[in-house]
């Protein structure tokens, strides 16, 4: 039962920790003496010549291995980003297109169970640290009063924070404190800069050593790539910056109006295939603010029991009953369905004024898809209105990137709200609403966000059109329009139907006019060819990866085409050891940890994002590290048939290719 | 010693009986043998491990359990149908339209919004190609189109990318960001601080972040919506204070220390929340006294310092710079970065205890993209501009007393802000209220104070809330179409927990000469008297 490891293995870990602990004492013997790059200086010499694509700031070597591609670029191959943001990979076969195959419906996800003695260890892992963090309070507090006074009653104040809510934090929590809120320097896209820290005190505070580490990123939320410091997208924002400055000073009803935000919210309707949109300034606020707006006193809000704080916060505020569904699961949602409008209301039985079920597309910490045809097939019967929240899936799925209804196929319409981020795939901030135009223009005024949040911030919306008409492509063959005052862009604010020019259905390309006339995009955005490059070599990555790691053992969840792939631990003691090996290797990988309460308490797990700009090499250095890190942490607890490391980096693209596997 | 052990014998004999129940069913289970075999060497070998294992096995069984005990219990309310009833039911269902269309008026206000074609500013061209006067926007300290500003933001843009694709706990924190809490905590006299995203969601999270159920707050009856939300997410126990009035909130206090001493209950945290300058009114708070009852009562101090940071005192510092009470005193500083610095999000100010705390139960921060690295070095620069220029707040405190100069003197209009408040209200009074008159509580109310467990006040305001609307809106029309972009203060109506009387709003901004804010106010001031005097 509790037979672990053999001895190699034990060597190899102890070996790996002490590298662990060296390259920690580095870090620190570093920090006495501050190198040459100090973690302010100001490189703004940056040019997409093709010297600069792959070294971005000279003095850095290439010990990590991630400032140059693996092979050097052929003569004919020009790349024109720069390879630490968005990596260089020219073969065409690392592609594929993210949609769903009516031939291979989606299995409802295997979630494997992982063998008893894991379950056992990690509840033990539990119990030994909290029986140990309450005897350590239970002494602190009596010996060390010091250190305890902000949870205790201190001169007739209460606790500001109890010691039962925060011990959780203190005591599990901050054990692997290192392995979160890692301050970052530079672009967060292929790789990024961590800023070198220590903890002299146990993870109570920590020590910047002025040192940077480049580490490639597997965990930043960059689905399409669109975090870089140069390219279309940005040349666009810094012309932005110079026309209109960085804010517009209050709320979208107060003054704060720009013709930006007009162009933009028309933009995201056209994108989304809908009538109308709405946009605003923080994703979370566009939950949390809005969905008040939707539903109050006498209305079910019907949620996914996994769904984000912010939709849960939105539904809080809003005062609506709520009911919640298993996970993903259609026949729980049926049958509370049934349940709720027989029922009726509690108490009074009077029926419902409305039912909201609102559902994400892609679930960021468990990798699931929506079985959206399936709830539209509900929808039908049972008359409920549905809300989707495409913060992940937006730009990251579908074939055309539009999101979860262009993965499967879908009308848009057939869905009554569809909200979604920009901080996610299109490398900008702040959030939208797109729906019927009665609908949002109701969202306009009665939202919380229109009267009393600051709208968007001009370079942010510049981002935001300049990544998301790249995505959609720009249909430059007409230009018969006049070059008409900006008013013919205000769809939403115009009476008379919009004159309608060069109009592509969805999922179609953008009409030149719905960009300013000063953000000219270059011909590879204007005809799709770098948002096909983009999505398809998401779509690779992440098939890839979910395929790789289930052939090399791993329990993950999710769904193959999610970019976003949890690799379950199960052990709390294995996240941080995870964490750090990734971290400190040859070639260091940041990968983001996560645990109760983010998960149900014996599932923890680790996320990778991954991105368009990783290229096939990274997945597979990323692949070699969690084979290697697997093996000495026995996390290859999955059945199903396995294959060798070097099998499957050389047969990638059949595995990807592959309609199922086993 | 002997005392614990006789009680004790019951629970050992019931354990031993059990023991050997549980030993004679176990042998009885095939292959059980073999399990025996293994826990009696290992028990040899190695005591302790038996105990752990024993744990184990516990867990293991409520693991096993645990995924198949959740039935669902439906409540005493429930009514069974069989399967044809409910579909019936479920054909019968109607909804209600997901959103109620716009009615005309509202159709015509929305559509009829100016919205500004370029840059915004002090003097933005809209987009029917009329250069305005704007005392709309948030722009006191007149930082918007800042050409330094702008510089650093687009060097921060080739350095860092648009967007920080990521929270701050993962991988989200840009070292920009440390130093915008450093400068913010540094301007501010305070140990820590912590940035958020937007600034309405800062105050609506750090609100529930630190008071829970139990907990009682002390709020002002004006507060503003972004805290409303803030105390209906909390679930504390909450208790009003009348607006701004001292009294109220010491007679409130010295209420609830009187109960609290009669049930001598378990000591809960406190906390008095209130705004700086009101958002509702631009009235100000009077900030020592609250510091001093603070003290007094041993409460904590919630300061919303949206409107007034970056827009009070020598350097913009807000009220405590204003009244010369240190940071210190307030144990959560909220303010905003958009309105103050024209950049975006909030901030809270406090001790390193009061960050950390945020850092990880601050929802709106934890389940958020960090800010736009850019924005926060614009608001770094902003401080810094704030801190080298006094003279841009003595020119918007001339400014204002400018136009107050002006508007305090009209008959058809009232003006509850602060005078040195750059947000001013300006309520309209219609020269006959005849609806106004008896209405106000015909008897008047049995209590001498108003109810502390209501927000309503005890004799509310009385107006005629459609009317003014109205007519205040025909001034903003008014206004514009004289070049002076104004606006009234928009606010959910319904949601409020309290009527708000309707206001324009006027935001005055130091990057205004003192002639245009006087030509401006003139405007509004003909504005008001033409379209009041029109009704007469
Ligand atoms: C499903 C979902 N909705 C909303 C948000 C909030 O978005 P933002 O980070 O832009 O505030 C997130 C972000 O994590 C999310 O996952």
């Amino acid at each position: 039962m509790f037979k672990k490891k053999s001895t190699p293995a034990l060597n190899t870990a102890a070996s790996y920790l002490s590298a662990v602990s060296e390259a920690d004492a580095r870090a620190r013997a570093h920090g006495s003496t501050p190198s040459s790059t100090p973690a302010l200086s100001l490189s703004s010499s940056v040019t997409s010549s093709s010297e600069d694509t792959v070294l971005h700031e000279h003095d850095e070597d290439n010990a990590h291995g991630l400032t140059y591609p693996k092979n050097p670029p052929t003569s004919e191959q020009i790349f024109t980003t720069v390879h630490t943001e968005f990596g260089h990979c020219a073969n065409e076969q690392y592609r594929f297109t993210s949609q769903h195959s009516t031939d291979h419906p989606i299995a409802s996800v295997l979630e494997q169970d992982p063998p008893y003695y894991i379950l056992l260890t990690t509840y033990i892992s539990y119990i030994l640290v909290i029986a140990f963090g309450h005897l350590r309070d239970f002494l602190g507090k009596r010996f060390k009063r010091a250190a305890y006074r902000h949870l205790l009653d201190d001169n007739g104040y209460a606790a500001l924070n109890s010691d039962f809510d925060s011990f959780y934090t203190r005591r599990l929590k901050l054990r692997i404190d290192d392995c979160f809120s890692a301050p970052v320097y530079g672009v967060p896209g292929r790789t990024i800069q961590l800023l070198d820290r220590y903890s002299p005190d146990y993870n109570k505070t920590m020590v910047l050593t002025g040192n940077r580490t480049r580490a490639l990123n597997i965990s930043s939320y960059n689905y399409l790539g669109f975090a870089q410091s140069t390219g279309a997208c940005t040349d666009a924002d810094v012309e932005g910056i110079k026309r209109y400055g960085v804010s517009s000073c209050g709320s979208r009803l107060e003054g704060g109006t720009l013709d930006l935000h007009v162009q933009a919210e028309a933009l995201v309707a056209r994108f989304m295939g809908m009538e109308d949109a709405l946009i605003s300034s923080m994703g979370f606020a566009t939950n949390s603010t809005i969905i008040p707006a939707l539903v109050g006193k006498g209305c079910l809000v019907i949620s996914d029991e996994l769904n984000h704080a912010s939709i849960r916060v939105g539904v809080r505020m809003s005062g609506a009953n709520v009911r919640m569904f298993k996970h993903n699961n259609m026949d729980s949602l049926e049958k509370l369905l049934r349940e709720v409008i027989s029922q009726g209301q509690p108490k009074t039985h009077r029926p419902w004024k409305k039912i909201l079920i609102i559902v994400e597309g892609l679930y960021s910490m468990e990798g699931t898809i929506v079985k959206l045809p399936a709830i539209l097939e509900l929808k039908k019967k049972y008359k409920f209105y549905l809300f989707v929240d495409e913060a992940h899936s937006v730009g990251a799925m579908g074939p055309h990137g539009r999101g979860i209804c262009d993965y499967y196929g879908i009308n848009p319409r057939d869905v009554d709200v569809l909200m979604g981020t920009f901080t996610k795939s299109f490398g900008a901030a702040g959030g939208y609403i797109a729906g019927s135009k009665a609908l949002i223009d109701r969202l306009r005024i009665a939202g919380y966000s229109g009267a009393y949040a600051e709208a968007v911030a001009p370079p942010v919306v510049t981002q935001i059109l300049a990544s998301m008409a790249s995505i959609m492509g720009i249909n430059s063959t007409v230009e018969k329009q006049v070059a008409a005052p900006s008013r013919s862009l205000l769809r939403s604010y115009d009476n008379a139907p919009a004159p309608i020019v060069e109009f592509e259905a969805y999922p179609g390309r953008a009409p030149a006019t719905a960009l300013p006339p000063w953000m000219p995009l270059p011909q590879s955005m204007c005809d799709c060819s770098d948002s096909q490059m983009r999505l398809r070599r998401l779509a690779f990555n992440a098939r890839y990866l979910n395929r790789a790691l289930r052939k090399l053992g791993f329990i993950t969840y999710g769904h193959d085409d999610s970019p976003v792939v949890p690799l379950l631990l199960f052990n709390p003691g294995k996240m941080a050891v995870f964490s750090r090996l990734m971290r400190t290797r040859a070639t260091p990988i940041v990968i983001v940890v996560v645990a109760y309460p983010a998960t149900p308490l014996v599932t923890s797990r680790v996320r990778f994002c991954l991105s368009a700009s990783h290229t096939k090499d990274d997945i597979d250095t990323v692949l070699e590290a969690c084979d290697e890190i697997g093996d000495l942490l026995d996390l290859k607890q999955a059945v199903g048939e396995r294959w060798p490391l070097k099998e499957i980096v050389a047969r990638a693209v059949e595995l990807v290719n592959m309609p199922e596997v086993a | 010693m002997s005392a614990t052990s006789t009680s004790l014998e019951p629970l050992f004999s019931f354990l031993s009986d059990s023991y050997s129940t549980l030993e004679t069913t176990f042998y009885k289970i095939p292959g059980s043998a073999v399990i025996a075999r293994y826990v009696k060497s290992s028990h040899r070998n190695d005591p302790g491990r038996t105990v752990l294992e024993i744990i184990l096995i516990i867990f293991a069984i409520r693991t096993l359990l645990q995924s198949r005990t959740r039935a669902d219990n439906s409540g005493k309310h429930f009514i069974a149908f069989d399967e044809r009833e409910i579909d019936e039911l479920v054909d019968e269902w109607v909804p209600e339209p997901l959103a109620v269309p716009l009615s005309q008026r509202e159709q015509t206000e929305l559509d009829n919004m100016p919205i500004i074609s370029g840059p915004t500013g002090p003097k933005p061209k809209l987009t029917n190609g009329k250069t305005v006067v704007n005392m709309a926007s948030y722009n006191f300290t007149g930082l918007a189109g800042n050409e330094a500003i702008k510089e650093s933001s687009i060097e921060a843009l080739q350095k860092y990318g648009l967007g920080s694709c990521g929270p701050p706990g993962f991988y989200g924190t840009q070292d920009v960001h440390m130093k915008l809490e450093e400068d913010i905590a540094d301007f501010l006299g305070t140990e820590a601080a912590i940035i958020y995203s937007q600034g309405f969601s800062t105050i609506s999270s750090v609100i529930p972040a630190f008071c829970k159920r139990g907990d009682i707050i002390v709020a002002d009856r004006g507060v503003n919506f972004a805290i409303q939300k803030g105390l209906q997410m909390s679930r504390s126990t909450i208790r009003w204070y009348d607006h701004n009035d001292m009294k109220s909130l010491e007679l409130v206090l010295e209420t609830i220390e009187k109960d609290r001493r009669k049930k001598k209950g378990p000591l809960t945290r406190r906390f008095i929340v209130s705004e700086g300058i009101f958002d509702h009114d631009g009235s100000m708070s009077d900030l020592p006294k609250l510091v001093e009852l603070k003290h007094k009562y041993k409460y904590r101090l919630i300061l919303d310092e949206s409107v007034s940071f970056g827009s009070v005192g020598r350097t913009g510092r807000g009220l405590t710079e204003l009244y010369n009470v240190p940071a210190s005193q307030v144990d959560m500083l909220v303010g905003s970065l958009a309105n103050g610095l024209t950049a975006c999000g909030g901030f809270c100010a406090g001790t390193d205890v009061v960050v950390k705390h945020q850092r990880i139960n601050g929802t709106s921060f934890v389940f958020s993209a960090a800010m736009p690295p850019l924005l926060s070095v614009a608001a770094s620069d902003g401080i810094s501009i704030l801190r080298s220029t006094p003279s841009i707040l003595s020119n918007l405190q001339d400014n204002v007393h400018a136009v107050r100069a002006i508007l305090d003197k009209v008959d058809c209009m009232t003006v509850p802000s602060h005078p040195a408040s750059p947000m001013i209200h300006v309520h309209v009074r219609l020269p006959s209220p005849t609806h106004l008159l008896p209405v106000a509580s015909p008897n008047p109310s049995p209590h001498k104070h108003s109810n502390p467990t209501s927000p309503i006040p005890k004799d509310p305001e009385q107006f005629d809330e459609e009317l003014e609307e109205r007519i205040l809106q025909e001034i903003v029309d008014e206004a514009l179409a004289q070049g002076v972009m104004i606006t009234r203060a928009k606010r959910l109506k319904g949601l409020e927990l309290t009527k708000v009387r309707p206001a324009i709003r006027l935001a005055i901004s130091a990057a205004l000469s003192k002639k245009d804010c006087e030509k401006a106010a003139n405007v509004v001031k003909a504005a008001f008297i033409k379209v009041v005097s029109k009704r007469r």
